[in-house]
């Protein structure tokens, strides 16, 4: 199929129409049409516009440079030139988006608009969202439910056929080099001109015995799914914040009895504390820290330590709730970006990292208020970053 | 033969939620039962995983998974 490309020296969208047309090996006719000139004329004639970039495959007009990524991104191309859809090669993406939570899909929705080619990997679609039951604070939505929320937000990048690795860890990034390699666990690389960092936070663990070897038997970080599960039963709660109080809270329904636990004053809500300190079923430790968890092959209990006077108590439960904070998902990157005290990768305003073409967006990054709506506003700013730093480049 | 799969859910648990949509979208058929309202399948549940008493568990054939794990899934449906 014979391609056509109409350009002016010059003229950037030529440019990228070239470098497009190039980067996929697709033989093209360049002709230089300068307004006012014949080949212009012919251009107008063909394609009924007088503006450059124009696009011909096999003599029907296609538009510019954005229609032509329009007719790559719904998978058009290949078919347009009447090829098979072939296996893509092994390319170098616009933009490679590191997590799937609201900040990276927010991301994603702003450089596939800006015609970026994208890739999103990503373990997880949802990140922390997942562990929520009903979001309250997202504007438009009065209340709606978690993982509603989180279909939506990946419904709406589907639309627009952005190419996705869900279910991959990432084992290893190269940062420095103008274009940015990413190796997943599986040994495969991905390259992108540029990175954007959006991989969230995970539960904060206690880091004492036996919490490692009891997850998942009776130790859960996510209060949220597992709470229903300790009808009837004894639990404590580790914790002294929103987390840890609105576990309290849902527990109160749920469990016989509750034990809380934590280091500091209880610091959640006015109206999480009333309820908890109200509630006869629990029993309130503060200045206290846990050391063990008990059980063989189940939770059995809890050992924890007054930090005043050392003393030990434990308390015979079947579940332990922890809800002691997040921690940013930052080790891949800790030896190049610039990281707080807290393990947040630090970006200025505009999301950009300090390494020419790495942004950061969302609850990895110092921005303070880990909230949905936060990360979806800086998952827009890194990617606008982004495009501003690619079109910077050419 | 399709290897049949059972998910062990709860119904606040987001990733439960995630856990059947991606076996509805890839057209693979699976019972769902909710463990806080059904004692025999919290029983099964946490006979099988060898004690788990969190949401969801996952059995694909032999396989039973704790926590919608995408890549162990994927290793489990592998020659189904």
């Amino acid at each position: 199929m014979e391609v056509v490309l109409y350009s002016i020296d010059g003229c950037p969208f030529c440019e990228k129409a070239r470098a497009f047309l190039a980067s996929k090996d697709i033989a093209f006719q360049e002709i230089s049409a300068p307004q006012g000139s014949q080949a212009w004329e012919e251009m107008k004639n063909l394609t009924g516009s007088g503006t450059v970039p124009q696009v011909l495959i096999g003599g029907h007009a296609i538009g510019g440079y954005a229609d032509l990524v329009d007719l790559e991104l719904t998978g058009k191309l290949q078919e347009a030139l009447g090829l098979k859809q072939a296996q893509p090669a092994p390319q170098l993406y616009d933009v490679i988006i590191l997590g799937a939570g609201p900040a990276g899909l927010s991301a994603a929705i702003y450089t596939i608009r800006k015609l970026l080619k994208t890739l999103i990997i990503s373990a997880d679609v949802g990140g922390q969202i997942a562990w929520t039951s009903d979001v309250e604070n997202y504007l438009g939505f009065s209340q709606v439910n978690a993982a509603e929320l989180v279909s939506k937000f990946e419904s709406h990048v589907k639309r627009f056929d952005v190419e996705k690795i869900i279910g991959s860890e990432v084992s290893a990034v190269d940062l420095i080099g103008r274009s940015k390699r990413v190796t997943t666990s599986d040994g495969k690389t991905y390259w992108g001109k540029t990175l954007i960092i959006a991989t969230g936070g995970r539960h904060r663990p206690l880091n004492i015995p036996g919490e490692k070897e009891l997850l998942a038997k009776g130790l859960t970080y996510c209060s949220t799914c597992d709470a229903p599960l300790f009808a009837g039963a004894e639990v404590a709660v580790v914790g002294g914040g929103n987390s840890a109080l609105g576990a309290v809270v849902d527990l109160i329904n749920i469990a016989t009895r509750i034990t809380l636990i934590s280091l500091t004053p209880l610091t959640g809500d006015p109206i999480y504390r009333e309820k908890v300190v109200k509630s006869e079923k629990v029993e309130i430790f503060t200045g206290y820290q846990p050391t063990r968890v008990l059980g063989e092959t189940m939770v059995e209990g809890l050992e924890f330590k007054s930090l005043a006077t050392g003393e030990i108590k434990t308390v015979a439960v079947e579940g332990v709730f922890v809800e002691i904070g997040i921690q940013p998902n930052t080790s891949l990157f800790l030896d190049i970006l610039t990281t707080n005290d807290k393990g947040e990768i630090l970006v200025d305003t505009q999301c950009r990292t300090g390494v020419a073409g790495v942004f950061a967006c969302g609850d990895v990054t110092n921005v303070p208020f880990k909230q949905v709506v936060v990360a979806v506003g800086e998952g827009a700013k890194a990617a606008l970053s982004a495009y501003n730093y690619l079109m910077s480049q050419k | 033969m399709a290897k049949k799969v059972k998910i062990f859910t709860a119904p606040t648990c987001g990733y439960c939620a995630q856990a059947k949509a991606y076996f509805t979208e890839k057209g693979i058929a699976f019972e769902a039962f909710d463990v806080t309202s059904d004692a025999e399948a919290m029983q099964e549940m946490r006979k099988i995983s060898g004690g788990a008493r969190s949401v969801p568990v996952i059995a694909v054939g032999e396989e039973v998974i704790v926590g919608f794990d995408r890549s162990a899934v994927e290793k489990a449906l592998e020659g189904a």
